[in-house]
Formats: structure tokens, sequence, C-alpha cells
């Protein structure tokens, strides 16, 4: 197997950042109490802006594919390496534009790329990382010479008064269930990807990739996160078997729902895999300089860092490097958004380590990839 | 804790305790009995058969705790105390467990006469093996699956138990009883473990009675009823 690098990092937001005050210009007004849970919303989760490929009348000229498309071309501008060269294009998403083909293939056609192989990845915020590994091993194996692993979402739209109007979701006094309402005031839109080479940029830094570890729970938990199915007393019924489309629509297929219950029995076991990570002696928490870590949920964060503490597990809150206040929670665009930023802002330094982290909630997956800084700054 | 008072040992063992838990508690939803608990369809015999099972394990405790004790030499003096200290708490458990049955409208002699299931034979036989040993510290381990039970499901059990089969308050004291208190039996914990592990060995032998612990304590919640 070669040794691998991040060559590139790059992202792509549509339009300006949208603040909170604005928020319901684009998402569009339920009910007063609909508000006033996301104004508690957004003390939770402390986002202060983000961005939406929506316009307020809820038109739009952007497709998720073609939001990723934008971060992949401006990769291979930045590229040291030939645009053919670049053999292998992973992309991830939570919910692509079409049900049929997968979203890859829409990215590809947009990004001027000449024929390679592709993977779709589709889960919700870890499948940035299933297409990390995918494009990290396609090289590693030498499969292809460079490769580009892309994660993008588009949430916005489905969070439009018109997605709920007349479901089964919306009670009558226009209020959403609080999971309902918990996501419209979290995520947003936006794309990032990684250029990943058998070597090393010859200009500036890159990072080599020490290891990568996703592993799912999908054995001990029910789905957590879904989308695509009614809830009734025995559990999820996909979309494609309630009788008809409308009927599937109305009993509030369409939407994203979130158990928070669960998400808290998942927390100690996000945890856990650290731990794994520190007993199997693949990470020192000690040793990493920058923690990349797609948390949103605050409210855990105190649980969190207890157990962490006394088993010896905290990186100091120093070394802890977020952008979700200003650029919000973007699924599985968000932790290549937060290396490229990491990039940019000139804190990263040769030799220093930066761990990823991403939970996904789902029906848990957690995922962890330890990078190193190598290069001269340019 | 800071680093001057961080003991690597100390913090191997709570990484090692904190993974079985997650194994042990991820494991116990797939458990039928608390399976249907956490789908909101549990009835109430199953309730009435889980106290019946857990009343003949729970009435082991002190005696086990005790002779634990009475292992320990010399030099874990402190640690005796808080072994010693613990034992009545396993009295008040049983009996609490008899009278959640009984005010479920279960026979008090049938509580007390049931036989203890294959499953806590098996863990039963493990605690008083482990118990016998001289300086039994890898029971700390087994305390904090049990405990950890009390501190992190008790009060979420007693909960989905009381809203499903619209129970009196009197007929779940032991669950929420321990959803209330354990908090304090943990940071007890927390300060037993760091008496007691001072090398590589202990925390190691700590984490290993957790795991088997965790896996008895398991199986009996599997074989309800099966004697």
């Amino acid at each position: 197997m070669h040794s691998v690098f991040v060559t590139g990092t790059g992202q792509f937001l549509p339009g300006d950042p949208i603040g909170n005050e604005a928020m319901v210009d684009y998402i569009g007004c339920l009910s007063p109490a609909a508000e006033r849970l996301g104004r508690l919303t957004l003390r939770q989760n402390r986002i202060k802006s983000r961005h939406y490929a929506i316009r307020p009348d809820g038109s739009s000229d952007w497709t998720v594919a073609a939001l990723a498309a934008q971060a992949v071309q401006g990769l291979v501008r930045d590229a040291e390496v030939e645009a053919r060269e670049i053999g292998f294009l992973a992309t991830a998403t939570t919910q692509n534009d079409l049900l049929v083909p997968g979203m890859a293939s829409q990215v590809h056609a947009l990004s001027g790329l000449p024929p390679m192989e592709i993977a779709s990845l589709q889960s919700v915020c870890a499948s940035s990382m299933m297409a990390l590994k995918a494009a990290a091993l396609q090289v590693a194996a030498g499969e292809h010479r460079a490769a580009i692993a892309a994660g993008a979402e588009f949430s916005s739209r489905y969070f439009r008064p018109g997605h709920y109007l007349g479901t089964a979701t919306m009670a009558e006094d226009g209020t959403l269930p609080g999971d309902a309402e918990f996501l419209r005031w979290t995520l947003s839109d936006g794309a990032a990807g990684l250029l990943i080479e058998d070597r090393p940029a010859a200009y500036g830094l890159s990072l080599k990739v020490d290891w990568i570890s996703l592993r799912s729970f999908a054995d001990r938990f029910q789905p957590c996160m879904t989308g695509g199915a009614v809830r009734t007393e025995d559990g999820l019924k996909p979309w494609s078997q309630c009788g008809s489309i409308a009927a599937a629509a109305v009993g509030g297929a369409f939407q994203l729902r979130q158990d928070v219950e669960a998400l808290h029995r998942m927390l100690p076991v996000w945890l856990g895999e650290f731990m794994r990570l520190v007993d199997e002696g693949k990470l020192d928490p000690l040793g990493v300089d920058h923690f990349l870590c797609h948390f949103s949920a605050h409210s855990l964060r105190e649980e969190m860092v207890r157990l962490a503490t006394k088993a010896g597990c905290m990186i100091p809150e120093e070394r802890w490097f977020t952008n979700i206040y200003d650029k919000g929670n973007v699924g599985a665009a968000s932790i290549f958004l937060l290396l490229d930023d990491l990039m940019r802002s000139g804190r990263a330094k040769p030799g220093q380590r930066v761990l990823l982290a991403v939970p996904e909630s789902g029906q848990c997956i957690m995922a962890y990839a330890m990078l190193t800084v190598v290069g001269e700054e340019a | 804790m800071t680093a001057a008072t961080a003991n690597p040992h100390v913090e191997a063992a709570q990484r090692g305790l904190a993974r079985v838990w997650i194994e042990f508690e991820s494991a116990l939803v797939q458990v039928p009995v608390i399976a249907r608990m956490l789908a909101g369809k549990m009835r109430l015999e199953d309730y009435q058969r889980l106290l019946v099972n857990l009343r003949q394990q729970v009435v082991e405790g002190s005696r086990w705790i005790s002779r634990a004790a009475s292992n320990l030499s010399v030099r874990h003096e402190e640690l005796q105390s808080l072994f010693v200290r613990h034992a009545p708490a396993e009295h008040r458990d049983y009996r609490l467990l008899e009278q959640n049955y009984v005010a479920t409208g279960g026979a008090l002699e049938k509580i007390r006469t049931a036989r203890k299931n294959i499953g806590s034979e098996a863990l039963s036989a493990f605690m008083y093996q482990a118990a016998s040993r001289p300086d039994p510290l890898g029971l700390l381990g087994a305390m904090f699956v049990i405990e950890g039970l009390g501190e992190r499901l008790a009060a979420g059990w007693a909960e989905a138990i009381q809203s499903q089969l619209q129970l009196p308050d009197e007929a779940l004291t032991f669950l929420s009883y321990h959803g209330a208190n354990d908090g304090d039996h943990l940071d007890m914990f927390d300060q037993a473990l760091v008496l007691a592990v001072t090398d590589a060995e202990t925390a190691e032998e700590v984490v290993r009675h957790a795991k088997i612990v965790a896996r008895l304590y398991r199986l009996q919640l599997e074989e309800l009823d099966n004697v």
C-alpha cells in the first residue's frame, strides 16, 4: 500500500451568510410556536450564520450535485496534478437530488472531468468519512494516482412550509414535533472536498493520512435520524409501501426526523470508539494538535468532557477547532469544511497531528481519522 | 482530574470500564424483556418476572461483598471499609424487590422461594469465586457494572415501566431508588478505583471482572424463569 496525502482542500458555500434573524425568510414561517422552538434551538447549537442555496421564495438555481461539483471544480483548479490523472470521485450526501442514479454520476457530469471511477456514498454526516476512506484506499492500493472525496448538502429545501403543510407531522396549531423542528434550525447548505494523492504536494502543506476508522453500531441501535418512512406503531414503514405516494406524503414520509433521546444513548458509544483507539495505541489524546470534531450537540458536551477526562481521553479544549458558529451544520460537507478552514487559517504547522471526528446519529456510526501535516508552508 | 493527580492506570481502567459498559448497555437493548420495555410493550407478567429473578441474585449481594471484604489484606483497609459500608445497602435492596412484587399483586411467598435462574447461578458462582480469592480487587469491576445499572438505567426503566403498566410508586421503589441515589455510589466508586488501581495488572483485572459480570448479568436477564 502507498502512503496517501490530502494535497488539496476546498469548499463552496452558496450565497451570502444568513444571520439568525433572516433564517425565517428562507426556511419560512410555520407558526409563532415553531419560531420560539427555533430560537431555543439556536441558543443550544450556538450557530450564528449559515448559507442557503434557496431564495426567500423557496426557488433555487442549485442542486446538491451542482454544489458538490463547484467544490470539485475548485479542487481541480487548485491542484498540482492534471485533471485527467484524477481517476476516482467519491461523493457523500444525506439526500441526493434524485432517487436514481447515485449522486457521483451527476457530480461527475458537472465537474468537467473525463471518464473516471466513481462511488456514491449515501448516509448522514459519516458518509463524508466513507468517501474519504474510499478515496484514500483507492490511491493507497495503486488503483488511481489521485482521487477526490466530496461532500454536499442542500437541506434547506426540505424545511420549507410546503414540505409540512397538510401532513400528519404538523399539528393543527402549526407546530412540528421537536425532533423535526430541531433539524430545521440546525442544518444548512454547502459543499466541500479533499484531493487525495499518492504523494505530498510539491508546494505548500499536505496532510498524510495515518489511518481512518469507521464503525457502525446499527447492531444495537434503532434508526435515529430518518427520512423516507412513515412512523408507525410497528416501526418505520418505507414511503414506497404506504399504498400510494399521496398517502406516504400525508403520513410525513418525506420529512427528516431525529430521535433526540437515542442521541443521548449514542454519546458514550461514540466516545468509546475514541477510547478503543487510545487503548490500541493509535491515538494519544495529548499528541493531537488540532481536534476537528463534527459535534453539534452542546447540551451533551459537559457529560462528554467529564467522561473523557476521567478516562484520560480529553484533548485540551484550546486544540478544538470549529467553524460551526459561522458556517452552520452542513452534514456530509462539514468535516471537509472544517479541514479546509483549518488549512486556510495558517494554524496548521508541519509535524502537527490533526484528528477528524464524525459521529453520525442516523443509526449510530462513529468515524475518526488521523492526519499528519507535512511539507513546507507556502 | 488535573495532570498532577492523573494516574495512567486508573485512566486505563476507566477507559476499559467505559468500553465494557457501552458493550453491555448496547447489548441489553436486545434482551427480549428489555426490548419489549423499550418498545412500550411490556406486560405486568414481564415486570413481575423481572422482580422475582433479580431478587434471587440481589439477595446474595451483601454476602459476596462481605466475603470480598474479609479477603482484603491490611494493605487495603480503606477499601475494606468501603466494602463493609456498602453491604447493608444490599439488604435493603432485596427487601425493596419483595415489596415491589407484592405491590404488583404477587405473593411474598413466591418471590422468597423462587430459585435462581441459570444465568443468576452463573453470576452468583462467579462472584463468590472471585470474592474468595486473596485481595479480590478485580471485583470493583463487578460493582461498576451492577452500580452502573442503577445509576444509568434504573430511572429510565422505572419511568418506562410505570407509564406502560400504570403501577403505583410503591411497585417501583427498587428501580426508582437506584435511579435517584446511585450517582453517589458511582462517585464513591471512582474513589475506590483510585485506592485499588496502582498498577497495570490491577487495572486489567478490574476491567476483566467487569466484562465477565456484564455478560453474566445479561445472561441472567435472558434466562428469566429458566431454572
